[in-house]
């Protein structure tokens, strides 16, 4: 006989999902069908080797977490809540779990520090006259040093001389002297040039801006003609316009010059 | 949980002694790790504390404890292994642990390890549905609740379910 019956009852009647009239109902169609009673008896099978399974019971420490999890999450409610009085409750907290030794050690260790620094600045006021005194000391080297190498006969050591001006801060009368000595004098073109620079950057110095001017109609080369030029324009030195009128008074100056001149003279006035 | 709900936090402790073996019990069937499980219960429990406003009160505390049981195993669910391709006895009591199985005879035991072995084979939801009727123990209609579908849908699901489970463990078994 082919079985008709919904097969879903089987698995129903094993879990016990049946009212009392459908059971008695699919018990008898059981004992009528072989198909269906094969099949409860496999299920039945697994279902009840499923019951056997051993549930695993929690570890005790399950609840412990618990229990602490719910008090951190009261107390975060609480922070919430009011956030001064736990922001109080943390800095007491701070306290308690600070011994005491411990911050008395860190405030002694802070005072000690406190009194070797006010020391060491003390001997640091000392100090510093000494450093400002071997400062000058170096200073004065230095020119002395300049001065010597302007003297020297190689070319290259007199560039070297000018270019030890960049580290002379104060313009000693002496240094600038020597500088313009060596701008209007020194026979080679590049010193000149490199000594013009030097006095450029120490054009704030009123007495040197003068020199500057004089210097204008003394230079032959139209090189440092032409940087002259060009330093008077970048220092706006008005004054240079009447030395410039004189150069071009000259016979015998280059014509680029000549047109260079013209031009600086009129961005000058 | 109304009471939950409603400011009282220590009423938790006493939902949490009423319900984590149950709890537990899910977490440790879908999962077959009894740290993972603990670890998920607990985030359970923490999950119901921070959303107890979502708590409804219309159905029972112990759907809502299952659908929120169900999000927790599929939020982890992409690192869980998936399917145990073999399950020696040893490996298998040990994971039960706590010397449930010492007292079985042997044959039993290698019995329960391939059901094991084979609810590990099954589909997710033919898996879940077993778990919750069988381990569980929960009616048909808790069950439809929990997985919002109708009853007639878990009744075929069971039903599907435990023939799946049938064929594979006659398979093992051979």
């Amino acid at each position: 006989m082919k079985c008709d019956q919904d097969k879903e009852q089987i698995t129903r009647y094993i879990n016990n999902e049946m009212t009392e009239a459908e059971r008695s109902n699919f018990e008898l169609h059981l004992a009528a069908c072989t198909e269906c009673s094969e099949e409860l008896e496999a299920g039945q099978q697994v279902w009840n080797l499923m019951g056997e399974m051993p549930a695993p019971k929690p570890s005790a420490d399950m609840t412990i977490r618990f229990q602490s999890m719910l008090d951190e999450y009261k107390g975060s409610l609480v922070e919430k809540k009011n956030p001064f009085a736990n922001l109080w409750e943390h800095l007491k907290q701070l306290w308690v779990l600070q011994p005491r030794m411990q911050l008395a050690y860190s405030i002694v260790l802070i005072v000690v520090g406190l009194g070797f620094g006010y020391l060491m600045n003390r001997q640091g006021v000392e100090g510093n006259k000494e450093i400002a005194a071997l400062s000058s000391q170096v200073h004065e080297m230095k020119e002395m040093m300049m001065l010597s190498l302007l003297e020297n006969p190689s070319a290259s050591e007199r560039i070297k001389g000018v270019s030890f001006t960049s580290e002379i801060k104060s313009t000693n009368k002496e240094v600038v002297d020597a500088l313009f000595s060596t701008l209007n004098n020194d026979p080679n073109v590049n010193v000149r040039l490199v000594t013009l620079e030097a006095l450029t950057n120490l054009a704030s110095d009123p007495a040197v801006r003068e020199g500057l001017v004089q210097s204008i109609i003394q230079q032959d080369s139209p090189l440092v003609q032409s940087a002259l030029a060009d330093a008077m324009l970048k220092l706006q030195e008005k004054r240079s316009v009447r030395s410039f009128r004189k150069l071009l008074e000259q016979k015998g100056l280059d014509t680029t010059i000549r047109t260079k001149i013209e031009k600086t003279i009129n961005r000058l006035i | 949980m109304l009471k939950v709900k409603a400011g009282d936090l220590d009423k938790m402790g006493l939902l949490f002694e009423r319900h984590h073996r149950q709890l537990f019990g899910f977490l440790f069937h879908m999962t077959h790790d009894r740290e993972l499980s603990e670890d998920l219960a607990q985030n359970v429990f923490y999950r119901m504390l921070k959303y107890r406003h979502t708590f409804s009160g219309e159905g029972e505390f112990k759907t809502w404890m299952y659908h929120l049981a169900r999000n927790v195993v599929n939020d982890h669910g992409r690192s869980l292994k998936r399917n145990i391709r073999h399950l020696d006895i040893e490996d298998f009591a040990e994971r039960i642990g706590g010397g449930a199985m010492a007292d079985m005879p042997l044959h039993k035991k290698q019995e329960l390890a391939s059901l094991q072995q084979a609810m590990s084979k099954l589909n997710e939801e033919s898996r879940e549905v077993l778990i919750l009727s069988k381990f569980q123990e929960l009616r048909y209609h808790e069950i439809a609740r929990i997985l919002d579908i109708t009853e007639g849908a878990v009744k075929v699901r069971v039903h599907r379910a435990v023939n799946q489970l049938k064929n594979i463990f006659a398979n093992i078994g051979d």
